[in-house]
């Protein structure tokens, strides 16, 4: 069982990660995962949505680069050791992982060209942002409940 | 080739397909009495008029009565056709410093139209033009549009702008004269040309080969079929037409592309033009140009065949007499005869300037080369743009090209190995190493008037 996902070739330039999506919105597309590969100059996106053929139909017609692709998607439990199982488990065979992003946008990391401005930016936003604080205590709160 | 059946060059594919077959009986000749005259006779008629053009320019005008003075040259000396090489050159440069009407050989009252340069390079230049210049100025283009099937009763569309520049009346003027209709649409509002085009039926296109592309691209998007579209030639200028974009767009608009030369300052589109026999080279209009190749660099001859600068006389322009016009523009001139049955001189299609030369890093670069190579690679668009910027005193030269959407894979190191490849492609052929820049498709800018390749943004 594996499900689509949807690579699109981008420039690296503002606006163009946008222009995407705005295609996904205007086709009653949802994203369910993401990622944003890049080189320098250019990149690849890479999407889980829920209408994958409505998604390739609305970036050919606007012309992008675009492919789908067969990915596996597995639900993993949040406890320790559980990514390492099952990316043992393709080792073990010598499957070689190319890529691997985590699902549901809920989550997400991002890497800019000006990391304190953006970060002021999205401070002035209704959008709660994760300090390496919270990530840590988090951690430790489970920990503390299971012991 | 007689005791054939009769070919109907109005049908479209006609053309390209007889002169596939080598069947150029079948096409149109506008001036056979020209076109297809002894090398005798052309090079006879050729003196005649430089004779008189050179009498007519040191009369006239004191700018070129000083400087034959000056040189110690006299009209009388001009004896064969060979001693146009003891009068001076004329530089853009003297067309500017004499603005606006200083090398004008009439006053204002015998003008019937007024022209401008598109100064792409400098400050505009102003031509104009006699009833006596506008009428072998649309000759020249009826010539020419014959050469590309064009017939009596065809409706050609303008997609050039009109304006100063001459490409749009130019086109225009001649296309009437053959007995065309013309609609003059003008540049821009892309999907309206195809509009018109269904509406009106129109079989002929003028438009710069990179416009064409977008109205080509814009039809596919909207559906247009054309493959059944009463569209069958396209007669492009304006710019340079890159061969693998030519071929594209016969091969997308399913039509018949020429193009033609010609440049303001000696009168405008009409210079040379494309027949069908001879899809990379131009016939000029020898009884109204004559032509000479010189060394850019020193302005001597070069051997018949051999590459350089093209220089241009108009033999009977009454408006401004210009003699020896440097057009930087580099090419080579033959004149065996064509198998299209014209005996007029034949000059290569002109790719670069002596003056749109790039020095990378102490190399020569000319955009065409990277052209060239970028059209032999078939997961890229033939549109590019060039940057070239100095980084830490080290001259960097920035290729952008345009991924095709069939080219993409969901790989990275795929995308990087193409970079790579293209990267090694116009490094073999430039002796330079560019940085390759993969854009998007239609990522590149398309141009409604002439496309700007270059970039340069080292400081002067």
């Amino acid at each position: 069982m594996t499900v689509s996902q949807i690579s699109v070739f981008a420039q690296s330039k503002p606006g163009h990660m946008v222009r995407v999506l705005d295609l996904f919105e205007g086709a009653g597309v949802s994203v369910r995962g993401f990622s944003a590969a890049d080189t320098g100059e250019y990149g690849i996106l890479r999407f889980v949505v829920d209408k994958p053929q409505q998604a390739l139909a609305a970036l050919k017609e606007a012309g992008c680069a675009c492919v789908e692709t067969p990915v596996i998607c597995l639900k993993l439990d949040d406890v320790p050791g559980e990514l390492s199982r099952v990316m043992g488990v393709l080792a073990k065979c010598d499957i070689n992982v190319l890529y691997s992003y985590s699902m549901i946008s809920t989550y997400i990391v991002l890497s800019t060209t000006d990391p304190e401005r953006a970060r002021e930016l999205l401070a002035a936003e209704p959008v709660e942002m994760i300090s390496q604080d919270d990530i840590a205590r988090i951690v430790a709160e489970r920990a503390a409940k299971e012991a | 080739m007689s005791g054939c059946d009769a070919i109907d060059v109005t049908v479209k594919g006609a053309a390209l397909a007889a002169a596939e077959e080598g069947r150029f009986d079948a096409l149109p000749i506008y001036k056979p009495e020209i076109e297809c005259a002894s090398r005798e006779d052309i090079r006879a008629l050729q003196l005649e008029k430089l004779q008189e053009t050179v009498a007519y320019a040191y009369e006239r005008v004191p700018y070129y009565r000083e400087k034959m003075d000056e040189m110690g040259v006299a009209p009388e000396d001009i004896k064969t056709l060979d001693d146009v090489r003891l009068l001076p050159f004329t530089d853009k440069a003297v067309l500017r410093d004499t603005f606006p009407f200083g090398l004008f050989a009439v006053p204002l009252s015998d003008i019937r139209e007024l022209h401008s340069s598109s100064g792409t390079t400098g400050k505009p230049v102003v031509v104009g033009y006699t009833d006596d210049d506008m009428a072998m100025w649309s000759e020249c283009i009826a010539r020419l549009v014959q050469m590309a099937g064009v017939m009596p009763g065809d409706v050609a569309q303008m997609a050039f702008g009109y304006g100063m520049f001459t490409g749009g009346f130019g086109l225009h003027y001649g296309l009437q004269r053959l007995g065309c209709a013309m609609i003059p649409a003008g540049s821009g509002n892309t999907e309206r040309h195809i509009q018109m085009i269904e509406d009106y039926g129109t079989t002929v296109l003028v438009a710069t080969p990179s416009y064409a592309m977008h109205i080509c691209e814009v039809g596919e998007a909207m559906g247009y079929d054309w493959e059944s579209s009463p569209l069958r030639v396209g007669l492009f200028g304006g710019e340079p037409c890159p061969p693998g974009l030519k071929a594209e767009i016969e091969r997308r608009m399913h039509i018949v592309c020429t193009d033609n030369y010609g440049l303001t300052e000696v009168m405008g589109p009409g210079v040379s033009g494309e027949c069908l026999a001879e899809r990379f080279q131009q016939h000029i209009a020898e009884d109204h140009f004559l032509w000479e190749v010189v060394d850019p660099e020193t302005g001597e001859p070069v051997a018949e065949g051999e590459m350089g600068e093209l220089v241009l006389t108009p033999l009977c322009k009454q408006g401004i007499p210009v003699l020896r016009y440097r057009t930087h523009d580099l090419t080579r001139v033959t004149t065996e005869p064509c198998a299209c049955g014209r005996t007029l001189a034949r000059m290569d299609k002109v790719r670069s300037r002596s003056d749109d030369m790039l020095i990378i890093r102490g190399t020569n670069v000319f955009p065409s080369q990277i052209e060239d190579v970028l059209t032999g690679i078939p997961e890229v668009t033939p549109h590019y743009h060039i940057i070239v910027e100095s980084k830490g005193g080290m001259d960097e030269l920035i290729v952008e090209t345009e991924l095709r959407p069939e080219a993409f894979s969901d790989s990275l190191p795929a995308m990087e190995a193409l970079r790579g490849r293209i990267a090694e492609t116009l490094k073999g052929t430039l002796l330079v190493a560019p940085k390759v820049r993969l854009v998007e498709p239609s990522g590149i800018e398309r141009a409604i008037g002439k496309a700007k390749h270059v970039d340069d943004r080292r400081g002067n």
